[in-house]
């Protein structure tokens, strides 16, 4: 037998682990939140803690992946929502899996006692440049793996886009500077003001670190080029938000006109009606569907009398006296894209110019990385980085880069995501060897208390202030979270997908009773199961009793509310809690 | 076109009835279908707040009666929700799990009531009426009341409030001018409205807003802005209305504020057609997009999208520029034209 445990399926009393890429595929596939989640979070665990009211255990789950659960939970992009099963169109709306997650930071004891995992010292040190979530990520996992790091940032606060970017009416501050100092009491050292290729070279940090991250995001703005740029009373999305979270009271007059239709935004506009203008518009080019931002982002923007404005293009700034004093637009229509993507692209229509009038123009339409600010030896592509295929290495030997600065600008997940796969790429250059791998889990259970009735309970939207609340401070938060009652409700809406039902077909009766309490089809009479074409199984069903091989559930139409399981006269229906581990290689 | 066509509408108003009455006229063969989720036959919806106050009878709301659509081989499905459609395999998803096949669509389903963002926490205490159905248990509420809170963002709460005065309700007026439905309103206008609510006794609060809605046993209290409280048995929020797509988002075909469609009435896609307030045009004369409102834009976009389908090209001309006249107030619009 193999001595490495994970390379073939071992039973250990009830539990078993699995590294088969079938095994693999069918976890991605069932559990399609965790799957979504570009950090790979365990989200069905997570939920069922809340639901205990282990709420400081749900955190640590959530922990272990993404290390900075309150903040994600308050500003997280949520594309595990989008894949909820439980938003299918038959079945309701998605679970709050941000919200929750939030939950567990809010609820869980405020001296929560935190438990890292970690490796004895390697003697080898490693340089992150920039301690935005990406680099906070990596540094955190370096740290755990034993290797001595500091952080150059090129601020005065750590956090990046978090500190800089994002508000406090949707980031309180104190979350933030929590989470990133229960990373840095690892024994990391940071180093503020420490602007690498102004008042540091990256030569010199290479010269004094075994390896060296980039992760500075990215911090150039993408411009309009467009008559009127550089009017007084212009300014672009990020330098907006800098001086907004710097406590700046900038004067922007009554009517703001934002340009750009993502997170970034909505976050100028939100911010200008903090400052008192009386009419703010979010021009787009093309409509709300293609908004990069969920819709209760669009409800608060709305909610706080932001008016959206689509299909327009942007032709010039009209100034008077080098101010700002209008914006001329162009109406637009959708058109087929002419990408290899396909989809659907803005069209100018001719002859359709009108103005509108501006006193402030915020213009967010992205931003790019920087990396020759950094250095002129890092190859490049345009502004993008050029690295080894699926590898975070650059040009420039023990230099390597993750989140943004790598990707374009992305969300906080993926960059936290893209920071610990970077960690470990670097730990297995160090130590020669990789240290962990993701395995897939099977537990044997009994079954769930979950019941029919929790499929019907309505989704809980967050509590917030209400609107003239919202104004009396600028960095008042707006959400107020869910307490300890409505977090047990809302958890016990998850169909908890990583519990897999199975059907033991060697003890079936055929009663087909399981079949007649089904609440979908995802019980079904098949044929035979066709392995050729997919991993996981194709089930190839029949009507026809004289043809039935086998009564299977169907995973992927499965809600796990567990009723064919009550009703089953012969106990032949199974529970397995199956769960994408990270498995530490060294036992 | 052959026997084989199963033209479909969605939406049993003026524009999804011209339609079908244009298709019938040009197209003796084909299957034609209208879908709607209303379960009264098509009637007048301008009529519904007198009926409301109880000033007619239900049986002078209807427009056309079933029978009339067998006599022209016309399928009403009355009371069918369309939850879905797959542009691509030219398939309707209804709630009760049917599925329809269609070889070309017109989409007409009007509109809904809108509702304030700023209004939604209170939404469960909110009476809003577009259809027959939403009426019908209203008009019983209506008679039981004594004190009635109108919150007026269109033109319709105008003459709705006076329809209440009539049938001797106390009434109240909370007009929401900021957010007014579908014109803005200047300042003469506003002053004119108040002088001519006030004149039939008609409680009015101008330049203020809902703080707060509280609800105690059948009775409403709405604390507002200027710190009045306005006691009420019912609270009727008009704010106008937005097109219902809400079931056409995500199936590819293009929206806005409604179904986007061009000077043809075609959407992004082959064979599908809207009309009515639910479709959103270019007009190039506004230089804007615009959705159109009213029974006789519906009827023309009606049977232009009807001619189109079966392959004209008529071309929906941006109606001129007229002088409106309702409840006394004169509005110069280009695309409203009357019920």
């Amino acid at each position: 037998m193999n001595n490495n445990p994970i390379k073939e399926k071992v039973r250990t009393n009830t539990i078993l682990y699995s590294k088969d890429p079938r095994d693999l595929s069918a976890i991605a596939k069932n559990i399609p939140c965790q799957n979504a989640c570009p950090a790979n979070t365990n989200i069905p665990g997570y939920i069922r803690c809340i639901y205990e009211k282990r709420y400081g255990r749900s955190y640590d789950l959530n922990r272990m992946y993404n290390v900075l659960p309150g903040v994600l939970g308050r500003i997280c992009s949520r594309p595990c929502e989008l894949m909820c099963r439980h938003g299918d169109s038959d079945l309701g709306e998605p679970v709050s899996i941000c919200y929750l997650k939030r939950s567990a930071a809010d609820l869980k004891s405020p001296m929560h006692r935190i438990k890292e995992n970690l490796y004895e010292s390697s003697g080898k040190k490693v340089a992150v440049i920039g301690a935005g979530p990406s680099g906070l990520a990596a540094a955190r996992e370096l740290s755990l793996l034993g290797h001595k790091v500091k952080i150059f940032e090129g601020n005065g606060k750590h956090g990046g886009m978090l500190m800089y970017g994002i508000p406090e009416f949707r980031l309180p501050r104190d979350i933030l500077n929590i989470e990133v100092e229960n990373i840095l009491r690892l024994g990391i050292d940071i180093e503020y003001n420490a602007k690498v290729g102004d008042n540091i070279t990256l030569d010199s940090i290479l010269k004094k670190f075994d390896s060296v991250i980039l992760t500075t995001g990215c911090s150039l703005p993408n411009q309009m080029r467009v008559e009127g740029e550089d009017l007084e009373g212009v300014y672009n999305g990020l330098e907006f938000m800098k001086m907004i979270n710097d406590g700046e009271k900038p004067e922007i007059g009554d009517k703001v006109i934002i340009i750009g239709d993502g997170f970034t935004a909505m976050d100028c506009a939100r911010a200008a009606a903090r400052l008192g203008a009386k009419d703010v518009k979010v021009n787009m080019r093309k409509t709300e569907e293609f908004m990069p931002i969920d819709e209760k982002e669009k409800f608060e923007v709305k909610y706080e009398k932001v008016k959206f404005y689509s299909l327009v293009d942007t032709q010039r700034i009209i100034g008077e006296n080098g101010k700002v004093k209008e914006i001329e637009f162009l109406r637009n229509r959708l058109i087929d894209s002419a990408t290899a993507s396909g989809g659907r692209a803005a069209e100018q229509i001719e002859n359709s110019e009108f103005t509108l009038e501006a006193e402030t123009v915020i213009i967010a339409i992205g931003q790019q990385p920087d990396p020759t600010s950094i250095s002129s030896k890092i190859k490049t592509d345009g502004n993008w980085i050029k690295h080894k295929k699926d590898s975070f290495q650059t040009s420039v030997k023990k230099l390597f880069a993750a989140g943004d600065c790598l990707t374009g600008a992305s969300n906080v997940i993926s960059a936290i995501a893209a920071g610990r796969k970077c960690a470990h790429e670097v730990d297995n250059v160090l130590t020669g060897k990789a240290r962990k791998d993701n395995v897939v889990r099977f537990e044997m259970i009994n079954s769930t208390d979950r019941q029919r009735s929790f499929d019907f309970i309505e989704k809980i939207e967050i509590p917030s202030l209400k609107f003239q609340d919202r104004f009396k401070s600028r960095i008042s938060e707006v959400e107020t979270g869910y307490d300890g009652n409505i977090a047990y409700e809302e958890a016990k809406r998850c169909y908890l997908c990583n519990l897999k039902y199975e059907i033991d077909v060697s003890r079936c009766i055929y009663c087909s009773a399981c079949i007649d309490v089904a609440p979908r089809d995802c019980i079904k009479m098949v044929e035979k199961i066709d392995l050729k074409k997919d991993p996981s199984g194709k089930l190839i069903e029949t009507q026809d009793w004289n043809k039935v091989t086998g009564i299977v559930i169907d995973t992927s139409r499965c809600i796990r509310c567990g009723v064919c399981y009550e009703v089953c006269p012969m106990d032949c229906i199974y529970v397995t809690k199956t769960e994408l581990i990270e498995y530490d290689l060294e036992g | 076109m052959s026997a084989k066509d199963h033209f479909i509408i969605i939406g049993n108003g003026p524009a999804g009835n011209n339609a079908a009455e244009v298709l019938r006229e040009n197209d003796k063969k084909a299957r034609i279908s209208i879908i709607s989720t209303e379960s009264f036959s098509f009637y007048y919806r301008h009529r519904l707040k007198d009926f409301i106050s109880g000033r007619i009878p239900a049986e002078d709301l209807v427009v056309k009666h079933y029978s009339e659509y067998k006599d022209k081989n016309i399928r009403l499905r009355l009371g069918q929700f369309v939850e879905k459609i797959d542009p691509e395999k030219k398939i309707l998803y209804l709630k009760h799990m049917e599925k329809i096949n269609y070889t070309k669509l017109i989409i007409a389903t009007g509109g809904s009531p809108r509702i304030l963002p700023s209004l939604t926490i209170f939404q469960d205490y909110l009476t809003m009426f577009s259809t027959y159905s939403d009426t019908v248990g209203l008009r019983h509420r209506i008679e039981k009341a004594k004190e009635i809170v109108v919150l007026g963002g269109d033109l319709t709460s105008f003459s709705f409030v006076k329809s209440l005065v009539k049938a001797c309700k106390k009434v109240s007026f909370l007009l929401f001018n900021d957010a007014f439905w579908p014109i803005s309103l200047t300042s003469e206008m506003i002053l004119k409205i108040e002088e001519n609510l006030k004149s039939h006794n008609v409680a009015t609060f101008f330049n203020d807003s809902v703080e707060m809605i509280k609800k105690s046993k059948s009775k409403y209290t709405i604390e507002t802005k200027q710190n009045n409280k306005i006691k009420s048995d019912i609270i009727i929020s008009l704010m106008g209305m937005i097109p219902n797509i809400r079931f056409i988002l995500g199936s590819s075909i293009d929206t806005d504020r409604g179904v986007l469609v061009d000077a043809y009435l075609r959407t992004n896609f082959k064979d599908i057609y809207a009309a009515g307030d639910c479709a959103q045009i270019y007009n190039p004369i506004l230089k804007n997009y615009w959705v159109s409102i009213g029974w006789m834009n519906a009827e023309e976009q009606g049977k232009i999208a009807a001619l189109n389908l079966l392959g004209d090209s008529k071309i929906i001309e941006p109606p001129k520029e007229e002088i409106f006249e309702y409840e006394g107030i004169k509005v110069n619009t280009s695309w409203w034209k009357k019920f």
